[in-house]
């Protein structure tokens, strides 16, 4: 606890220089973006730290930082991509951003997802709206090793079809035979066009009925979302140590030391931002 | 019967009879000169109320804490005119339906308590009136006096140096009934109006925002005053702008539930000498 | 071998540090406020308050305190790391509390991740502790199982002697042995009777209040919610505390050029916690007050085996509407477990 872990500066508050070398809108207001380090140094450093799940600090000059998972997985990082939807004044600044420019990045912070464990089980991946991108980093680490893992589900809704994320992405997926897609929009949020689901994620799920036999379940969405999808898992008989999720709670330090991420004795960003159900449970529910 | 007395029958009364669902007043505090404030509930609460002249506090401002009202049921309020004055700006302000509340008016002076007649707010407006009248000329407060003798320059150096204390902890904006935004600017970003950084900029910038969103609003409580844990005189600001207001247009805050705010209304006959 | 420093050596004493190069910071009262500030003589410090309103703290951690500064060009972003300017200094005449308060906040500051800003100023700063021989109302060293002479993150301990004459000098570092060799013929050997240390009693049973804090169930009391009914979510307790930690960063200035600063926050603010989508864990102020007790006696104990208050009662002492540490332990230590 007390070993320092090793950064690029001195200042361990100070980030990154980025240059965006891909932009992708994938739903109103919500943008992808692909950055590149501009000092080797800091990409080594990089490489050797990030594992999927971590998370990063995305910063403009002169309006501060913010706060997103690294959506790109650890068997792919040459680059980071990071998905945003603007909303307050960084993501506005974000999304002011031009391919070319420079921004900055902290990190990579935080736990991971335990991998390793998940070789030889069947996966299912549930998430809704604007939560993909968590989710996302996980598939693609595990679609680059395809072959260790056994049957692959993913469940993804999102209010519309306009507020689904990565489309490309769901395409790629779909056409695979070795990927079962769900997919749903909310009732009401359905296109005359829409072939699958209309429903919330926790029924449509109930109505795939994964077998929670060898099976973990990585959820990701927002907190009411994750609140009915846990009752629902539970309904289908997954048991908490094999459900992981990601928690989303504002940060701004990113390395255990402003305070505001603490929930019971947790530090998000420290020992999180991955936990199981089961270690979700322990927490005060009410400061969730 | 004491005035204490009295009025904790006067708070019971009011419980048992249901008129209103909790008396906001004064019990002890952790040491024997501090009173702190005591929300009653029952009337077994009401016998820990203490009404003395160490109660002077003005406790209007939990009147909009988030909820209270919204049943629609009565609460009482122990006020001081201070408070009477800023619970009319809450209403005049849209923030309370004054009807909802009970006054138990007292009043304090030279360490003398006396009780006030009336029970609504509008039962206050002669005391009130007469305050207005009574305002002295001059500050009549040694250290104002002082600042009003400085020049412009001396002045800044002053306020800069009251100010470099400042740790912006908003302990004046949460102690004030007249302070009751959900979101205060500071606390808005985009844009980002006001620094947040506690520097001399920073500080001079919260602190004059603060003085001119109570000009004309202030009723001079000093619960701002006392609550600014690095002792900053900041009762003085507001008291000078409540004298600028006065002079420049003839308004004392607070006169009653009807009153427009003075920087949001406009009179033919306002003085406008800043206009060039 | 004891060691005496006398009062009336002490002006020189200051000379002497202030010639090596070091500011000297000591309790210093102004007309209607006290703090902790640079002195050029002994005669500007006021040893005799019972503490000053503001605690040492912002001595290491100050309020605002840039981080870096960024200058933006045309496809160029320079940044520029900001370091404190290096600056020796001792502080004669802390509070054992308020030493204590830094030692508490220093694992947080150095777990995994080192904050150099902390530890620059940690390691050039020589705390020199007078043990208190009085204590008002507030105080509670006692309780959370320290002492008007507690010893813990000070470099020297100075105990009071009898009359006011001096002080018996018990030096616990190299950094405080160092800065005690500088001014070693000043100081006299032998021994004197020393001054009674200050009584405080206990005011709450922590024990048992940690074992109620500990009970999941007792999260969901009503108590949290009736013991903060009168809180005013300012930030006059957290930033008068000497352990508070938690902080925010703005930048300020424009496109291009500006400096990243490093602010104190608090958790009694709303916005501290507050999601972008609008979603507050902590919504309430009872749930705020909740999550600073927490924090202080069960959390940050259970992660850094120490209690994050270091009992200066400056939240008690100073909160505008009389609440604090002090009345919410009092009252949890009377609760059923």
């Amino acid at each position: 606890m007390t070993e320092n872990i090793q950064t690029a500066q001195q200042n361990i508050y100070k980030p990154a220089i980025m240059k965006i070398v891909a932009r992708h809108d994938e739903a109103p207001g919500v943008r992808t973006m692909k950055l590149e380090f501009q000092n080797p140094a800091e990409h080594e450093l990089f490489k050797q730290n990030y594992r999927t799940g971590m998370f990063g600090l995305y910063g403009v000059y002169g309006e501060g930082e913010s706060t997103f998972c690294v959506a790109s997985p650890e068997t792919r990082n040459e680059y980071i991509e990071f998905t945003f939807r603007q909303s307050g004044r960084v993501t506005t600044a974000l999304a002011n951003s031009d391919i070319g420019d420079l921004i900055t990045f902290r990190g990579p912070y935080g736990n991971r997802f335990p991998i390793e464990k998940f070789y030889g089980k069947n996966l299912i991946f549930v998430s809704g709206g604007i939560a993909l991108p968590p989710t996302r980093s996980v598939i693609w680490s595990c679609l680059d090793q395809r072959e260790k893992f056994g049957k692959i589900t993913i469940v993804y809704g999102a209010r519309t079809v306009a507020d689904l994320v990565y489309k490309h992405e769901l395409e790629e997926w779909e056409r695979r035979d070795d990927i079962d897609l769900v997919l749903t929009v909310d009732p009401g949020g359905e296109s005359p066009d829409w072939k699958h689901r209309v429903g919330f994620v926790p029924t449509v799920l109930e109505q795939a009925a994964p077998s929670p036999d060898n099976c973990i379940a990585v959820i990701c969405g927002p907190p009411i979302m994750i609140k009915f999808t846990l009752i629902s898992l539970k309904k289908l008989g997954f048991d908490e140590p094999n459900v992981y999720t990601t928690l989303e709670n504002r940060m701004k330090c990113g390395v255990g030391k402003c305070g505001r991420c603490n929930v019971g004795s947790i530090y998000v960003c420290k020992e999180g931002p991955v936990f199981t159900a089961a270690e979700v449970s322990r927490m005060p529910q009410g400061d969730l | 019967m004491t005035i204490q007395e009295t009025y904790k029958t006067r708070a019971k009364e009011l419980l048992s009879s249901g008129r209103v669902k909790m008396v906001v007043g004064y019990k002890a505090g952790s040491t024997p000169d501090r009173r702190r404030p005591h929300f009653i509930r029952t009337p077994e609460e009401a016998d820990r109320l203490i009404l003395d002249s160490a109660c002077i506090a003005n406790l209007s401002g939990y009147l909009i804490t988030e909820g209270l009202l919204s049943d629609e049921k009565s609460v009482g309020i122990f006020l001081k005119p201070d408070g009477v004055r800023s619970l009319n700006i809450l209403a005049a302000e849209s923030q309370l339906n004054i009807e909802q509340i009970v006054v138990l008016g007292f009043d304090v002076n030279n360490n003398e308590i006396t009780a006030l007649k009336g029970e609504k707010a509008e039962d206050f407006s002669t005391l009130i009136e007469s305050l207005k009248e009574h305002v002295p000329q001059t500050p009549g407060n040694p250290l104002l006096e002082r600042i009003e003798a400085m020049n412009a320059k001396e002045r800044f150096a002053f306020w800069e140096a009251e100010f470099s204390r400042c740790i912006k902890c908003y302990a004046c904006r949460q102690a004030c009934p007249m302070c009751y935004c959900r979101r205060c600017i500071v606390d808005c970003n985009q844009p980002q109006w006001v620094n947040t950084s506690s520097h001399t900029l920073g500080n001079f910038e919260w602190n004059i925002v603060r003085a001119f969103h109570l000009s004309g609003r202030c009723v001079g409580c000093g619960n701002c005053d006392r609550a600014c844990p690095v002792n900053i005189p900041l009762r003085l600001i507001n008291a000078k702008m409540a004298h600028e207001v006065l002079g420049a247009f003839d308004h004392f805050a607070g006169m009653s539930q009807t009153q427009e705010p003075v920087l949001a209304s406009f009179k033919k006959d306002d003085s406008e000498t800043f206009i060039l | 071998m004891t060691r005496i420093l006398l009062r009336d050596k002490l002006d020189n004493c200051v000379a002497r540090w202030r010639k090596a190069g070091l500011t000297v910071i000591g309790p210093v009262k102004k007309e209607t406020f006290s703090s902790y500030a640079a002195v050029e003589n002994a005669a500007e410090l006021d040893l005799s308050m019972i503490m000053p309103d503001r605690s040492i703290k912002g001595l290491f951690f100050p309020q605002t305190e840039p981080m870096l500064h960024y200058t933006i060009k045309k496809q160029a972003l320079d940044i520029k790391d900001f370091t404190p300017p290096p600056e020796k200094r001792i502080i004669f005449g802390a509070r054992p509390c308020d030493a204590s308060g830094m030692a508490i906040d220093d694992p947080l500051f150095g777990w995994d991740y080192k904050d150099n800003f902390w530890f620059q100023r940690r390691n050039e700063t020589v705390i020199v502790t007078i043990a208190c021989t009085k204590a008002d109302d507030f105080c509670m060293c006692t309780s959370l199982k320290l002492a008007p002479d507690s010893t813990k993150g000070s470099d020297v301990m100075l105990r009071p002697l009898q009359n006011n004459r001096g002080w018996l000098v018990e030096e616990l570092t190299d950094r405080g042995r160092d800065a005690f060799n500088e001014i070693a013929d000043l100081l006299q050997d032998g021994s004197e009777p020393e001054a009674s240390i200050a009584v405080v009693p206990e005011k709450f049973d922590l024990d048992a209040c940690v074992t109620w804090l500990q009970k999941t169930e007792n999260f969901e009391s009503t108590f949290w919610k009736e013991i903060s009914m009168r809180c005013i979510g300012c930030a006059s307790c957290t930033f008068l505390c000497p352990t508070c930690h938690c902080f925010d960063f703005q930048d300020e200035g424009d496109t291009y050029s500006g400096i990243r600063r490093k602010n104190w926050d608090s958790c009694s603010f709303a916005l501290f916690t507050m999601h972008t989508s609008g979603h507050n864990p902590r919504a309430t102020q009872s749930a705020r007050w909740r999550q600073r007790i927490m924090h202080k006696f069960n959390y940050f104990p259970g992660k850094f085996n120490v209690n994050s208050c270091s009992g200066c009662g400056r939240c008690s002492r100073q909160c505008p509407v009389d609440m604090g540490i002090t009345e919410t332990l009092q009252a949890i230590s009377t609760l059923q477990p």
